[in-house]
């Protein structure tokens, strides 16, 4: 029942793209567009749901349920359950979209009906592409040929609550930026006479992108600290590069989208960006998907799959760059930039970005390079894109400390110095006084604490002068990106690692603390068994100040064994405890690391994603009418 | 503007997508670790065997034929799914050798009755002591062994209808 209705939707949505494709393609068709694309967004919505129906009634007529969930399985992992593997994440992929196209078209006007069918148009090719390919690869509703009792269960490693919003998010993040793909074709296309604000209309959906993409990545990068117990919050795994490329280019264009929508300039390379940004996020899926390349996100391998993905978009890039090649040329001006304005900042961070994200795409593609030519197996890992990264983002940061105080066009130099020394002083102040707390020493450390309250007094200072003129989104964005340097900052270069094998009562030293191993006890948990450590903290005055509880967890119905982390929390350093194998004889393997200022990060991400929503606010309001 | 300069983005990506196709139609397995033993001597060992009753010593058939090593137990799906190729080797003629991975030797006993055994002989390796000697990564493993004892190839995971042409060719060219 659900799969033949499952089947029907898919197929009524294939249906209500192709018209879409149609009718925006021939001119005053406004009503088949309008029944396409509300069309197209209720049977995704639909296929959608009656997938999640199935999962929270644990339907295991559906090989996707099947493979994937358990009667056992709380029902929040149920529901996030959907989207927690391939084929269900497609449809919440599609389904993204078609709301990202129905936003498109509830832009149009009078005034704009060619640029909007345009962009419909071309998003309803994306949509074709993105349904046909779940239709015939990856179809969520495929019946199973036996009848089974229960299902495979899930891996018990995604059932965690900031999982289970992070795919939504970034794929918000990904989809977006196809509506800035869109834009950007659409306006290539246009014939010579015409023009429109067209970034205008980009703007909003490249905030949007960008908002969730951030945020989205940020819940990724929690999850792994947390949930995969080694320490850290970021691994420059493939798949993660895949979501931060993206984010680089967003970045650039979100900030030259500025300079095209006050000064006129950089139009071509606003469109080049909007391009790449979404062929990037695309170009992330075939790595996730092909499994071209291994790693904690891969899904089962299917070539078929990657080749689908590969084709396509092979057709979305070679047909967009080529527009891009041969019609950018109206869009190009010969306007020169003073270093010290608010446009020359920008521009030349976003010459910062685009190399970081080069250097990053280099370093996620040279193993797969080198493999193709010689068939030899490298790996390029955090050495590489600490050294190539850290140097080239660090002026980046500085520069963009300055941006927001800086005017446009020409700026007097002795202005912005009288501007910047109140903060120069406090941020030198600052970086002493930390470094007097923590009393370790390296230099990318102390440019690091630099930048951080360099962001941090610079936007303070602007808000506590109440400019209004400023955009208060961007203001605490860029805050936001303050403490998050900050975060970034202190767990890398201050980090204490101490691995030892612990037996019942004995003690480590970490940092300032005593740790005392003084039980371990069998615990149940609904779907799993557990081992649970009691680990008490204690101070240099020999107080108690916390009780850390890691565990070390078997799920039965998968046979998976996680570990789960402990940590106590506060704004000045986590301790943070993994419990590892062993028994009562020999002892337990015990990780235990102290990660100093690793808190700021997920604050710094949160207040990020708040100037992002303020923005893109602001920025729904400024749309032309 | 430079009009090759316009042209680059899609000279880039074309290089790009070029790399990718080529990785997606080519064998490869992205998990694969290259052996250290590829292109090496393998030492002897010695081990009871499954079948026989009598001792193992792989001095009687390395080095003697080219040879085909397997890696499998009873508990393990994967070797079941790759039995029919390990069994098509053996009808070829190809001498293969099992060792018998952490196995309970009553329940392998039974699996090879009930599937068919391709095996000339096989070495009970019931502590896994003769896979960590080969770098065994994880089962089922498959090394190809040519008449002087040394290492051709080796491939982790089952063997699946390509890699068994992959395998039936690269047996062609040591010959």
């Amino acid at each position: 029942m659900t799969s033949s209705l499952g089947n029907f939707s898919l197929w009524l949505s294939l249906l209500f793209s192709i018209s879409q494709f149609f009718f925006s393609r021939k001119k005053n068709q406004l009503n088949f567009i309008a029944i396409s694309v509300n069309g197209l967004l209720i049977t995704s919505l639909l296929s959608f749901l009656l997938l999640m129906y199935a999962h929270v009634i644990s339907d295991f007529s559906l090989v996707n349920v099947f493979q994937n969930s358990h009667t056992t399985k709380p029902l929040i992992y149920k529901i996030s359950g959907v989207w927690g593997n391939h084929e269900g994440s497609m449809l919440l992929w599609i389904l993204v979209l078609t709301m990202f196209n129905y936003f498109i078209y509830k832009l149009y006007n009078k005034e704009n009906s060619i640029f909007i069918f345009k962009t419909l148009e071309t998003q309803s090719f994306i949509t074709i592409g993105f349904i046909l390919f779940t239709i015939l690869t990856s179809n969520p509703f495929k019946k199973m040929l036996s009848i089974e009792e229960n299902g495979l269960g899930f891996n018990p490693i995604l059932q965690d609550p900031a999982l289970a919003i992070h795919p939504p998010l970034l794929y918000l993040g990904y989809v977006g930026f196809s509506a800035a793909f869109s834009m950007s074709v659409a306006t290539l296309s246009l014939s010579k006479n015409e023009t429109i604000f067209w970034y205008n209309y980009m703007k909003p959906f490249v905030m949007a992108a960008w908002t969730f993409l951030s945020i989205g990545i940020a819940l990724g990068s929690l999850w792994a600290y947390y949930e995969l117990g080694w320490g850290g919050w970021w691994f420059w795994d493939p798949v993660e590069n895949a979501s931060f490329m993206p984010w680089l280019l967003g970045t650039a264009l979100l900030h030259s989208l500025i300079v095209v929508e006050k000064k006129k300039s950089l139009q071509a390379w606003v469109l080049l960006l909007a391009i790449l940004a979404f062929l990037l996020s695309v170009v992330g899926t075939f790595l996730v998907r092909s499994g071209i390349l291994t790693s904690v996100h891969t899904f089962a391998l299917d070539p078929s799959r990657g080749m689908y993905i590969l084709i396509f978009t092979a057709i979305l890039g070679i047909y967009s760059l080529v527009l891009f090649g041969s019609k950018s040329k109206k869009y190009f001006d010969n306007n020169y930039f003073s270093f010290f304005s608010k446009e020359g900042a920008i521009l030349i961070n976003n010459i910062f970005m685009v190399i970081v994200c080069a250097t990053v795409f280099l370093g996620t593609i040279y193993p797969l390079l080198v493999e193709s030519i010689t068939s030899n197996k490298i790996s390029v890992g955090e050495p590489y894109y600490n050294s190539t990264v850290i140097p080239i983002i660090m002026p980046a940061i500085l520069i963009m400390g300055i941006g927001p105080i800086l005017s446009w066009g020409k700026e007097n130099k002795l202005e912005i110095i009288k501007k910047i020394l109140p903060t120069t002083f406090v941020t030198l102040l600052m970086t002493i006084l930390i470094f007097s707390f923590y009393e370790l020493y390296s230099v990318i450390g102390v440019f690091g604490i630099f930048l951080a309250f360099w962001i941090i007094s610079n936007n303070l200072f602007i808000l506590y002068k109440k400019k209004i003129n400023h955009q208060i989104g961007m203001i605490v964005a860029h805050l936001g990106v303050g403490l998050l340097i900050l975060g970034i900052t202190g767990s890398s270069i201050w980090q204490i690692e101490k691995i030892t094998k612990m037996k019942i009562n004995n003690e480590i030293k970490i940092n300032n603390y005593n740790i005392l191993f003084n039980q371990i006890k069998e615990i149940k948990g609904p779907n799993y068994l557990a081992l649970e450590g009691n680990f008490l903290v204690y101070n240099n005055n020999k107080n108690l100040i916390a009780t850390l509880k890691p565990q070390n967890r078997f799920y039965p119905i998968t046979g998976n064994y996680t570990s789960e982390v402990s940590i106590d929390t506060n704004f000045l350093r986590d301790l943070y405890i993994v419990l590892g194998k062993g028994n009562k004889d020999i002892g337990w393997t015990v990780r235990a690391y102290y990660n100093p200022l690793v808190i700021w990060i997920w604050i710094g991400s949160f207040v990020i994603f708040l100037g992002g929503i303020i923005s893109i606010n602001r920025n729904l309001k400024n749309l032309p009418k | 503007m430079n009009k090759y300069l316009l042209k680059f983005p899609i000279f880039l990506f074309i290089i790009v997508l070029l790399v990718f196709f080529y990785l997606l139609i080519i064998e490869r397995n992205p998990s694969e670790i290259p052996s250290a033993l590829l292109n090496k001597k393998i030492k002897n060992f010695e081990s009871e065997s499954l079948l026989k009753g009598e001792k193992f010593f792989s001095s009687n058939y390395i080095g003697k034929e080219i040879i085909l090593v397997n890696f499998f137990a009873s508990w393990c799906k994967p070797c079941r799914d790759e039995h029919i190729f390990i069994k098509k080797f053996a009808d070829k003629n190809l001498k293969v050798i099992g060792i018998n991975y952490k196995d309970n030797p009553e329940k392998a006993i039974k699996w090879l009755k009930k599937l068919g055994n391709p095996y000339s002989d096989i070495a009970i390796d019931n502590k896994g002591k003769i896979a960590i000697n080969w770098g065994v990564y994880g089962i089922p493993e498959t090394f190809i062994i040519d008449s002087k004892g040394v290492v051709k190839y080796r491939h982790v995971g089952p063997v699946t209808k390509k890699i068994y042409r992959k395998m039936n060719l690269l047996l062609k060219e040591i010959k």
